[in-house]
C-alpha cells in the first residue's frame, strides 16, 4: 500500500548547527533564507528550547512548509 | 489578511488550551507565504513571553505579528 | 458416587462480559489456584462465593501507561488504582524507569521524576530501601509486595544515564556506547521488562531534556533491533496538539515496528477543538501504517483535561482579559497591591460584565489541598460567592487575597472534552484505550478513574461503545497488543483477575485533595463507584470498599 504524501522532515545529524542543516536541506537557498525557513516552519524546537537553538537527535525538523489538508 | 503576498509567516489565530499537565497553554496558527498554515503550541511560559513582547493583552492582539515574535529574545 | 469439584472461588449469579466483546451472558466463573478453573453454570463449592447478582463479571482492567514505579515499593496495590478494577499496571513509560540505576544517579533520576510526578522527596528517601542497581533487583523488590499484577517498561533515559553518565544529556552516543545499551536492554527484558519506553518531549527538574532525546534515531534502531528478540514493546511520547510531528512521530514507529517485528505505541494522542483535525489526521496515518503491516498504537484517554490555576503565578487562562492579563503578570508584590487597590479592583471587575464574573468563573471549583478555607473545598465560585455575598469575580479575588493567592481554582474540561468527537475515536479498532499517567501529576489533578469514566460517559451516557466493547478494549485488546500471556479475558486456564462491578454505576468519584503520601505529601484523588469485588490471580484484593491483606500480584509479561 503506497502512504499518502506527508510533510517531509530530517532529524539533525551528531553536532550539527543550524546553519548546516538548513545547508543541507535547503540548498538551493541563500543561508540565512534557508536558516530562517527552518526555523519559522520549525518553532517546536526554536521557540522553547533551553538553551534556545539546541537541537537534539531525536528531534523532527520539517524541511517544506505544511502542506494543504482538507 | 489582505491579498498583499506575505513576506513572512505571521500569527492569523490564537486560541487557548488545556496543556497536558493541567496548565493553560497557547495555540498561534502561523500563516507562511506560501498560504500554507500550521498550529503551533506554546507553553504557558513562552506563551505569555510572546503576549509580552508582542505588547499584546489579548489574544486578538497576536494576529499578524511576525513569526520572529515567537523566537526566544535575546 | 461422584465427588463435588471444590474451588478456591466461585463468583456466582452475575453477567459474564468475558473481554471477548461477545454479548454478556448469565453465569458463573470459578478459580482454583489462582486460574479460572470453570466459566458458565458451575456445579460444586468454594472457600468462598462472591454474589455477582446484579453484576457484570469482567476480566480486571489493564491500565497500558502509568507512573506507579515508585508508589508501588510502599503500595503495592497502586492505589486507588486497584478499587477501580484495574489488576495490571504499566509503569516506565516516558522513558524513565527505577532500573537499571547506579547508586551514584539515583539523584539524577529521582529530580526527573519529581519532575513528571510532582512526588515528594521524602517518597524516595523514607517510604522504602533502596537495595537494587539493576532490573532484577528492581522486580525483587517490588515483588515482595504486589496486590497489583506490574508489567514494568525499562525507561531508555535510564539506560542511557547508566551508559554514558553526564554525557548522557550532552551528546550522541558512540557506536560502542549504543551496542552497551543494547546489552544492557537484553538484561532488562531477561529479567522481566514488558519493553522499552522513549520520550520527545519530557524535561528533568532542571528543564532540560531527558536523556533520551539525545539519541539519534540510529540508536533508538538498535535498541529496537533488541526489542524485536524478545517481541517486545515500544512506548514513546509524542509532541502535543502537533498533527505534522505525530504523524512524522508515526511514521518513525512503523519503519521500527517493520523492521524489528515490534509492536509501538504513542501516548497521548488528545483531540482538541484548537486543531480540531489533529486526532482525526492522526489516526488516519495509523490506518494506513497498518495496512503497510506496522504496528503503531495511539493510546487515547478517556477523561478531559481540566485547567487548573492559582493567582500565585500568571497564567493563560486570563487571555482573554486584557487587563487582569497585565496586573496578574507583575511581580508578585505589585500584584498584590493592585488586587487591594480599589480603583484597579473596579476596573478589573467592570470588565467581567454586568454579572459580576458569574458567568465567566462561576463555574470554577476550589480544588483545595492548599490554602483555600476547608468549607469552600469542592465548592463552585458561584456558590462561595453567594456564601460569602459577592459577585463570582470580586470572591475569587478576596478569596485569594485572603489566603496568600494560595487558592486553586480548576475549570473543567478545557481540553479532550467533546464526548461527541472522542467516542467514535475510542471505539476505533486501531485506537489503544490508556494513557491515564497513573500516579503522575499527583499535585496537578487525579489519574485514577478514567475506566469508570469510560462506562459512565461514553458507554451510559453516549452510547458511543457496548459494554461488551468498552471492556474488550481494556482487557483482551489491551493484553493482546502488549502480549501479556493469559491475561484479559474470562476463560478456562486464564489468570484469574477479576473485576465485579454494578454497570449502572460504575464511575469515577469527584477529585479531591488527599494527603497520603510519604511526608503528608498531597494529591489529589478519585475514588471507585459501583466496583464491589476485584480479584488478582484468584485472590480477592478488594471487596466492600475495602483493600484486604492479599498480597497476590505478581511481576507480568
Amino acid at each position: 500500500m503506497e502512504l499518502s504524501r506527508q510533510r517531509r522532515f530530517v532529524t539533525p545529524a551528531p553536532e550539527e548547527t543550524i546553519e548546516d542543516l538548513a545547508a543541507r536541506a535547503l540548498p538551493d537557498q541563500p543561508l540565512q533564507a534557508a536558516v530562517d525557513s527552518i526555523k519559522s516552519w520549525n518553532l517546536h524546537v526554536f521557540a522553547m528550547r533551553r538553551p534556545p537553538g539546541l537541537m537534539l537527535g531525536s528531534d523532527v525538523i520539517f524541511v517544506e512548509p505544511p502542506l494543504a489538508h482538507g | 489578511m489582505g491579498e498583499d503576498a506575505l513576506e513572512e509567516a505571521v500569527i492569523v489565530g490564537a486560541d487557548i488550551v488545556a496543556g497536558h499537565d493541567g496548565t493553560a497553554e497557547l495555540v498561534v496558527r502561523l500563516l507562511h507565504p506560501d498560504g500554507s498554515e500550521h498550529p503551533v503550541l506554546l507553553d504557558e511560559d513562552t506563551g505569555l513571553k510572546l503576549m509580552e513582547a508582542c505588547g499584546a493583552s489579548g489574544l486578538e492582539d497576536l494576529y499578524g505579528q511576525s513569526w520572529r515574535r515567537i523566537l526566544p529574545q535575546a | 458416587m461422584r465427588e463435588m469439584a471444590m474451588f478456591d472461588v466461585i463468583v456466582r449469579g452475575g453477567t459474564v462480559v468475558d473481554g471477548t466483546g461477545a454479548p454478556g451472558f448469565a453465569g458463573d466463573v470459578a478459580v482454583k489456584d489462582g486460574r479460572i478453573a470453570a466459566v458458565g453454570q458451575v456445579s460444586g463449592e468454594a472457600k468462598r462465593v462472591v454474589d455477582a447478582q446484579g453484576r457484570v463479571v469482567a476480566p480486571g482492567f489493564i491500565d497500558p501507561h502509568t507512573h506507579f514505579d515508585v508508589q508501588l515499593l510502599w503500595d503495592g496495590a497502586a492505589r486507588p488504582a486497584l478499587e477501580h478494577g484495574v489488576t495490571c499496571v504499566v509503569p516506565g513509560n516516558c522513558s524513565l524507569s527505577l532500573a537499571p540505576l547506579k547508586a551514584s544517579d539515583r539523584k539524577a533520576v529521582v529530580g526527573m521524576f519529581q519532575q513528571i510526578e510532582e512526588m515528594p522527596p521524602e517518597a524516595f528517601t523514607t517510604a522504602f530501601e533502596w537495595t537494587w542497581e539493576d532490573f532484577a533487583g528492581y522486580r525483587s523488590a517490588l515483588e515482595k509486595g504486589l496486590s497489583i499484577n506490574v508489567a514494568p517498561l525499562v525507561g531508555h533515559s535510564v539506560i542511557r544515564l547508566w551508559v554514558m553518565g553526564p554525557a548522557s544529556q550532552e551528546r550522541a552516543a558512540f557506536p560502542d556506547e549504543i551496542a552497551a545499551m543494547q546489552a544492557l536492554l537484553r538484561e532488562c527484558l531477561e529479567a522481566g521488562a514488558v519493553g522499552l519506553s522513549t520520550s520527545f518531549v519530557d524535561l528533568d527538574e532542571h528543564g532540560r531534556p531527558v536523556p533520551s532525546r539525545y539519541a539519534q534515531f540510529e540508536e533508538l534502531d538498535a535498541l529496537c533491533a533488541v526489542l524485536g528478540e524478545f517481541g517486545r514493546m515500544l512506548q514513546v511520547v509524542p509532541e502535543f496538539y502537533a498533527t505534522d510531528i505525530t504523524i512524522a512521530r508515526i511514521d518513525q514507529l512503523a519503519d521500527l515496528s517493520i523492521r524489528h517485528d515490534i509492536p509501538t505505541t504513542f501516548s497521548p494522542l488528545f483531540d482538541t477543538l484548537a486543531v480540531p483535525d489533529n486526532a482525526e489526521r492522526a489516526i488516519a496515518r495509523v490506518e494506513e501504517q497498518f495496512a503497510r503491516g506496522a504496528r503503531v498504537w495511539p493510546q487515547m484517554q478517556t477523561r478531559p483535561i481540566d485547567i487548573s490555576f492559582s493567582l500565585l503565578r500568571p497564567s493563560l487562562f486570563f487571555a482573554r482579559l486584557p487587563r487582569w492579563v497585565r496586573i496578574l503578570r507583575q511581580p508578585l508584590e505589585q500584584r498584590v497591591a493592585a488586587l487591594n487597590d480599589p480603583d484597579t479592583r473596579a476596573k478589573m471587575l467592570a470588565d467581567l460584565g454586568s454579572d459580576g464574573g458569574e458567568a465567566m468563573f462561576g463555574r470554577l471549583v476550589a480544588r483545595g489541598g492548599d490554602a483555600c478555607p476547608p468549607e469552600y473545598v469542592g465548592k463552585t465560585l458561584s456558590e462561595i460567592a453567594g456564601l460569602r455575598g459577592q459577585p463570582a469575580g470580586l470572591a475569587l479575588i478576596e478569596l485569594s487575597l485572603e489566603n496568600g493567592l494560595d487558592v486553586a481554582f480548576l475549570s473543567a474540561g478545557q481540553g479532550h472534552q467533546s464526548t461527541d468527537r472522542i467516542g467514535p475515536m475510542l471505539a476505533h479498532p486501531l485506537v489503544h484505550i490508556g494513557a491515564s499517567d497513573g500516579g503522575a501529576h499527583l499535585a496537578s489533578f487525579s489519574t485514577y478513574g478514567d475506566t469508570g469514566y469510560l462506562f459512565s460517559e461514553f458507554v451510559r451516557k453516549a452510547g458511543a461503545m457496548s459494554l461488551e466493547k468498552a471492556v474488550a478494549k481494556i482487557t483482551s485488546e489491551t493484553a493482546d497488543i502488549w502480549g501479556l500471556k493469559d491475561r484479559g479475558r474470562l476463560a478456562t486456564g486464564q489468570c484469574a483477575d477479576i473485576v465485579v462491578f454494578d454497570p449502572d454505576a460504575i464511575a469515577r468519584g469527584d477529585e479531591l485533595p488527599a494527603f497520603d503520601m510519604p511526608g503528608d505529601g498531597m494529591r489529589y484523588v478519585r475514588a471507585a463507584r459501583g466496583v464491589d469485588t476485584v480479584l488478582v490471580n484468584g485472590e480477592v484484593a478488594y471487596a466492600a470498599g475495602a483493600y484486604t491483606d492479599s498480597r497476590s500480584g505478581v511481576v507480568c509479561v
